[in-house]
């Protein structure tokens, strides 16, 4: 089966500053990729090539085995995407808007009608269809574009920080849509820098940093390689014993006692380990509180990958 | 699979006419025809001056203000047409589509063509009703006006999406395209005919001049004559030229402008970056 997304040595030079950096990678289908950096790593500048919106300076871009800068019209046939904040036409309505990319797409008016119905329903934009979009807010104007982007059922789907500008409710949904459209078995590919939301949506992580690619793996891999923190709240005071206890336990890296009942447990592994982790404390008598994530494995493998001052 | 370009460019034609025909820039435009006609018609009675009994003069009053409305429509439907796809960021919904960039041109270009050629046709209707009416036949050659008329639309029109593709902004390729047929041009042509004594075939405003000289029978030719002007006992001779376009002239001057303009605007628009 061909690749959904294929880079090879991808790069683009702004002047003297190089966006990318020979960047190679390959997007399986079905799968859906969080794309991570620090502001100015390169994520967007490799979207906009991959959706021809910029032309690279060296190097190649393929989507469904299709050259994206050779041929455009036939790579992006059969891709989504969504880049940046798109702004609407204000003359137009949302249904309108979706008419027009339908046709532009080459779908049936009927096929029109009834996906247009059916994606801003999906995007929870249906009470707003036949308003004009001159007065939609920054998330209104999101939503629609995500419905453009799945009007025609594309394989692929590109995200260029799908949440940026959105109320806390608006990512949320937008979140929860994007979940919704990976159990359809699309390809997504989507840059961010919220670790968590990569790491709640996607399966795997492309990390990526002055333009170059630094590790690309599943976020199952990645939990593994990194160390999590926990903050573990007990219902009496933590005694000095059973800190010490806590130290000796497997996959524990460190233990930060933050107040007479609390601890903060820096531990090897992911999510299966931090379970672990609560069965072996309730083991030694410690009775548990409150047990909350602080910082995921992923955010600690990105930690060490991007220096301080890049992220 | 996507259409072809020539039905894609059909769509993005229907999409852009949409936005046109719902935007205040096409209220403008008619409050502004409707000022002129009603200037043209209301105002000669109402001075006592009455309508001039020529056909061909007073089609020549009517049209008179036409290569303004032509200018101000390139302004309004041509000078931002591509810019701001880039500059509102409405581009990064449009580019992303399975559609080339010579077909978002040429589909808004069409649009923008229609729509001003609209206005244009509006205008010569309402005169050849007006003189027709009230002088009983309209002027020999009003149809080539016409059809000058809208070889001026697509030649400025052409002009208008190459400043649009090269700008980044809206306000610079708006104020360009006005002032360079409102002021710029118009300027050289008359500082060329008066002062230099070199005839301006080469622009494209003096080339527009076809719209009106064709409505003159016979057409007119160029007059260049010398005059003896005394002044406190010195006596100088001065120049007094004017110049009018040939047809074939212009309209090879109108179809170059319009055609590198046209392939330029396609040219940038498609190397540009988002």
């Amino acid at each position: 089966m061909t690749d959904a997304i294929v880079t090879e040595n991808l790069s683009k030079q702004f002047g003297q500053f190089e966006a990318l950096k020979d960047l190679n990678l390959t997007i399986e289908p079905g799968v859906c990729v969080g794309y991570l950096g620090p502001n100015g790593a390169g994520k967007t500048t490799t979207i906009k090539i991959l959706t021809s919106l910029l032309r690279p300076t060296g190097g190649n871009a393929f989507l469904n085995g299709i050259d994206v800068v050779r041929n455009p019209k036939e790579a992006l046939a059969s891709v989504g995407a969504v880049v940046e904040t798109p702004q609407l036409y204000p003359q137009l309505t949302p249904l309108e808007i979706l008419s027009y990319v339908g046709q532009l797409r080459g779908l049936d008016s009927d096929v029109i009608r009834e996906r247009s119905v059916t994606v801003l329903d999906e995007v929870k934009m249906s009470d707003s269809a036949h308003k004009r979009t001159k007065d939609f807010s920054t998330g209104m104007k999101q939503r629609v574009a995500i419905a453009a982007a799945i009007l025609h059922d594309p394989s692929i789907l590109i995200f260029d920080e799908p949440t940026i500008g959105l109320d806390p409710r608006g990512m949320i949904e937008v979140r929860e849509l994007i979940m919704q459209l990976k159990e359809r078995d699309f390809t997504i590919f989507m840059s961010s820098h919220l670790l968590y939301e990569v790491q709640e949506v996607c399966d795997k992580v492309a990390i990526v940093d002055k333009g170059a690619l630094l590790v690309y793996d599943t976020v199952a891999n990645l939990s593994n390689a990194g160390e999590g923190g926990v903050a573990l709240t007990a219902v009496e005071p933590i005694t000095a014993e059973q800190c010490a206890a806590v130290q000796a336990l497997p996959n524990v890296r460190s233990v930060k006692r933050v107040a007479t009942s609390e601890l903060l447990i820096t531990v090897e592994g992911g999510l299966p380990e931090q379970s672990d982790l609560l069965d072996h404390v309730k083991s030694i008598g410690i009775r548990v509180a409150f047990y909350r994530p602080v910082r995921s494995a992923i955010e600690d493998v990105y930690l060490r990958l991007v220096p301080q001052e890049e992220s | 699979m996507p259409p072809s370009d020539l039905r894609q460019v059909a769509v993005v034609t229907k999409y852009e006419l949409l936005k046109y025909l719902r935007s205040k820039r096409l209220l403008i435009i008619g409050a502004l025809l409707a000022i002129i006609l009603i200037l043209n018609l209301v105002l000669p009675p109402t001075i006592g001056s009455g309508y001039d009994p020529d056909p061909m003069t007073f089609t020549s009053g009517m049209l008179a203000e036409i290569g303004i409305l032509i200018v101000l429509c390139a302004t309004f439907f041509g000078a931002d047409a591509i810019v701001s796809e880039f500059e509102q960021k409405t581009g990064l919904l449009l580019f992303p589509n399975a559609v080339k960039r010579h077909v978002l041109v040429l589909g808004k270009f069409i649009a923008s063509a229609m729509i001003s050629v609209g206005a244009v046709a509006l205008y010569y209707a309402v005169t050849v009703i007006a003189v027709v009416a009230i002088d009983g036949s309209i002027a020999a050659n009003t149809s080539l006006s016409f059809l000058y008329a809208l070889a001026y639309v697509f030649g400025i029109l052409a002009i208008a999406y190459l400043f649009s593709a090269i700008f980044r902004s809206s306000v610079y390729s708006i104020v360009l395209t006005f002032f360079t047929f409102f002021l710029i041009l118009p300027i050289i042509d008359s500082l060329g005919a008066s002062i230099a004594h070199f005839k301006p075939w080469f622009t494209l405003t003096f080339a527009s001049g076809i719209v009106l000289d064709i409505l003159q029978q016979p057409y007119p030719v160029d007059v260049v004559r010398t005059v003896e002007r005394t002044f406190r006992n010195t006596t100088r001779t001065l120049t007094v030229a004017q110049y009018y376009p040939s047809v074939a002239q212009a309209l090879a001057v109108i179809f170059v402008y319009f055609i590198i303009g046209l392939i330029l605007a396609l040219y940038i628009t498609k190397r540009r970056e988002m």
